[in-house]
């Protein structure tokens, strides 16, 4: 398609449209906001931008954003380093440490297994997920992937890898949202729960 | 469940338009292109959120428009009514709304209104390839329960998926697979037999129950017992998805795509012994698809009890008096709308006719 705009605003569109969640429509409307607003403000994201890139960087040990060698929480010794949560993104963290009940530590894997996007186990953090297990003596491992297809496909596929080695693998319960209502949860949900049901302890 | 009200604002040839169809039969009557069609498509459009036509979204707005409303009052069998209304557009997302509440995922409208449709097209599932039957029964299986659109969705996701990895194996090509691809195909498979075994299952039991209907559908609509059998025996399911994956590996990785599998089954229809698709005359196959359909309902009917609105769309050209008097002499219970070229024959009972005419109701009846 021929751009109707002059090249440096085509230039930012496309860049902006490369985002996450970014549609054209979205990339247009922030592409023009960005060239309305004063150039201070403009200057100030770049450099947010370039400054958070340059300084933040991952955890040596567990892919989670740091901006120093280890992440706060690797960097905690009050957590229990025999049991670690396995997510696929640093945002995951930040929505499991919100609950307050977890005191292990993590592992990011950048991902999921996905042959469609080309990732496959050895792009994803596995093999320095392994590599941690006899230093930091781990003995449980929490699977906390997404509860979707690509999700479910690299728990089972971290299961497979972990259990020989004599590790306790467990996968995080799916089921209902707690104060919703049984009549709003959708089939499969509310299948999965039924499934996962528990004894009720008297 | 009816439909007691459908109002149409630029969708298809409508501008604007509304319908008042009654409880029992409503019969619309119209030339060739006045817009009965887009009618049935409008229907169904709300049970399935797709065009029974095949049409991509912006086909339904109406031309030099950009959205379009399908606005329908439905009445439970309880007495409460709904009002769902649809905005469909050329450009982006539709959005659905019920008693004015938008929904936030357009899926959730499914299971709200049941429609059944028999069209001239459904000739294609006896005559046509393994796919148009599979997606019949698929089809039925969602109006019996909506979960079964969410695991279609999810099987067609994995086929996806793993055909991509095996393309990777393929381009690979040891003799012996590398470690790795291997170990990934092994979870893919695992993952693909779970589901698969599920929905090769509802599969099975569906077709076991409707076998009996589509018999005595067919015996009553043609006048005679020609015997017919509906065969749904894949290969796989003798062993489960995974051991047969595990038998097929080999060839699946040499042709890069997975070989077996749900997404590959076949449902033999045969009729007084022979395959429907190629020994039966054009005759029979039309009326042994308008058999399938009907069966479909009153499954449905039975297991949720309570009747899908039954559209008949342009179904009476196609079948000679004999056939046609059958039909609509013993309709199934339930809303009904049959769309039609001719006037209607002698046998049918119509509660109330509408004509239309370029997009609008001719007034008068």
């Amino acid at each position: 398609m021929a751009s109707t705009y002059t090249p440096p605003v085509q230039l930012l569109i496309d860049e902006l449209g490369r985002l996450p969640g970014v549609g054209p429509k979205s990339a247009q409307r922030i592409a023009f906001h960005l060239l309305k607003i004063p150039a201070d403000d403009v200057n100030r994201l770049a450099e947010a931008i370039i400054d958070a890139k340059k300084r933040v960087r991952f955890c040596e040990r567990c892919f989670n954003v740091a901006d120093s060698t280890l992440c706060p929480i690797c960097n905690d010794d009050a957590r229990d380093s025999s049991l670690v949560c396995v997510v696929e993104e640093s945002r995951d963290i930040v929505a499991l440490e919100k609950t307050g009940e977890f005191r292990g530590r993590y592992h990011v894997l950048l991902g999921a297994m996905s042959p469609l996007e080309g990732i496959g186990p050895e792009d994803l953090k596995i093999r320095e997920l392994v590599a941690r297990i006899e230093p930091e003596g781990i003995e449980e491992v929490i699977l906390c992937t997404n509860p979707n297809t690509e999700g479910e496909v690299t728990a089972m596929y971290l299961a497979r890898l972990l259990k020989p080695i004599g590790l306790k693998v467990t996968r995080i319960a799916s089921g209902l949202p707690v104060g919703g209502d049984l009549e709003y949860a959708d089939e499969l949900t509310l299948g999965r729960a039924l499934e996962g049901r528990r004894s009720v302890e008297d | 469940m009816i439909v007691s009200r459908l109002e149409l604002i630029d969708f298809r040839n409508y501008s604007e338009a509304s319908f008042d169809l009654t409880e029992g039969t409503t019969v619309v009557l119209g030339d060739n292109g006045q817009g009965k069609t887009n009618l049935a498509e409008a229907l169904a459009y709300l049970a399935t959120l797709t065009s029974f036509r095949g049409a991509p979204g912006d086909a339904l707005v109406r031309v030099g428009t950009d959205q379009g409303i399908i606005r329908a009052t439905v009445r439970h069998d309880d007495g409460r009514e709904s009002l769902i209304e649809a905005e469909l557009r050329a450009v982006g997302r539709n959005r659905v709304q019920v008693n004015r509440q938008k929904l936030q995922r357009v899926r959730d409208l499914l299971g709200t209104v049941r429609v059944t449709v028999f069209s001239p097209d459904d000739l294609i599932i006896v005559k046509g390839g393994p796919g148009e039957r599979r997606r019949f029964m698929d089809d039925t299986l969602v109006t019996l329960a909506t979960k079964y659109d969410a695991i279609r969705l999810e099987m067609d996701r994995i086929v996806k998926q793993r055909n991509t990895l095996l393309k990777q194996a393929q381009k690979a090509g040891h003799r012996e697979l590398p470690t790795d691809i291997e170990v990934t195909l092994d979870v893919w498979d695992a993952k693909f037999s779970e589901i698969a075994d599920q929905f090769g299952y509802a599969r099975a039991t569906l077709v076991s129950r409707i076998a009996p209907m589509v018999q005595e559908a067919y015996e009553h609509l043609a006048g005679v017992a020609s015997p017919i059998e509906l065969r749904y025996e894949p290969e796989w399911r003798r062993t489960g998805l995974k051991a047969a994956l595990t038998a097929a590996r080999g060839d699946d990785v040499r042709r890069g795509v997975s070989t077996v599998g749900p997404h590959r089954d076949e449902l033999d229809v045969t009729i007084n012994g022979l395959p429907g698709r190629t020994h039966a005359s054009q005759g029979e196959q039309r009326t042994l698809a308008l058999a399938l359909r009907l069966a479909g309902h009153r499954l449905a009917t039975e297991r949720i009890g309570s009747a899908p609105v039954l559209v008949l769309d342009d179904v009476l050209s196609e079948l000679d008096d004999g056939r046609a008097r059958a039909l609509l002499g013993h309709l199934p219970d339930g809303q009904v709308v049959i769309t039609t070229a001719s006037e209607l024959p002698p046998a049918a009972r119509a509660d109330r006719i509408i004509r239309i005419a370029a997009g609008t109701i001719v007034p008068g009846d």
